[in-house]
């Protein structure tokens, strides 16, 4: 009886072994798009502040309010791409292409209701909404999707 | 028996040190590089106020170095440690300025091996100075 227990944990561990290493490699692979996530989410911020921060200048002069450029769609999608760019290596998807599909809004009027979330914006606003696919290669190896699509989110105002 | 008993004792110890020198290195491995991709993101949060600010004050200066060293510190990252660039190193009106932060982070696994992980970073700010 004794004898037929000998060597039991070291055959569950050995037969346990390559299941825990797929657990190490997901939970590995949970971390780094964690990281991807925030890199293209904080690229979306960037750019959304980046084209805010471009203001009418004439307009300001005129009115004293702070309104958005007319280029500010454009300069938005143009460092969207740009920031995107630096992270190329995670994304499944060239840069350009992801920041070409990203829906870019421009509310020049304010208050403005935003149809697709619902806020509603005080002061001159625009809104980047990309889905951006990452890639997750152990989640592949795991049977799961290779590629993991993060919604992306980014609002700014001037102020 | 005793020899029985014996035989099964040294088993158990034995198995228990194979399982030991199997699963310590699974539980590093997550601790380890859980820190990385932590020291990672703080990185990368670090090195964006960098860039935003870079390009506020026109590009590289002694302001920027020093946020960008305050905020590596105030995430635990020796700011003497890391590798700073900031393209161009005087930006103008409308012109993008690229921030790069490169550190190396250091990965022990026992039993497997140990090594260095270079971690980068960088970010594009946009000049608002008119010169």
């Amino acid at each position: 009886m004794v004898r037929d227990d000998a060597g039991m944990a070291a055959v569950t561990t050995a037969v346990l072994l390559p299941l825990l290493a797929l657990v190490l490699a997901g939970v590995l692979q949970l971390g780094a798009l964690r990281v991807s996530a925030a890199r293209v989410r904080a690229a979306a911020d960037l750019a959304a502040l980046i084209a805010v921060n471009d203001q009418d200048d004439a307009a300001l002069a005129r009115t004293g309010e702070l309104r958005l450029s007319s280029d500010a769609a454009d300069v938005a999608r143009d460092f969207f791409a740009r920031e995107l760019e630096l992270s190329a290596p995670l994304l499944a998807a060239p840069p350009a292409e992801i920041a070409g599909g990203a829906e870019i809004v421009v509310y020049p009027a304010a208050p403005a209701t935003d149809p697709r979330t619902g806020a509603r914006y005080e002061h001159p606003t625009l809104r980047i909404a990309a889905q951006v696919p990452l890639r997750s290669p152990a989640f592949g190896v795991l049977a799961l999707a290779p590629v993991t699509v993060v919604d992306v989110l980014a609002v700014s105002s001037p102020r | 028996m005793r020899s029985a008993a014996r035989e099964t004792y040294g088993l158990a110890t034995l198995e228990a040190t194979l399982m030991i020198a199997m699963l310590v290195p699974l539980l590093f491995a997550i601790l380890e590089f859980g820190s990385a991709l932590e020291r990672w993101l703080s990185q990368d949060a670090a090195t964006i106020q960098a860039a935003r600010y870079a390009g506020e004050v026109g590009g590289d200066s002694p302001e920027v170095r020093g946020l960008l060293a305050d905020q590596l510190r105030g995430s635990g990252i020796d700011p003497s440690a890391v590798t700073v660039e900031i393209v161009p190193p005087r930006v103008g009106w409308r012109e993008p300025v690229r921030v790069s932060v490169t550190s190396q982070h250091a990965i022990a696994i026992p039993f497997l091996f140990s090594t260095t992980l270079p971690l980068r970073s960088s970010a594009i700010g946009r000049g608002e100075v008119n010169r």
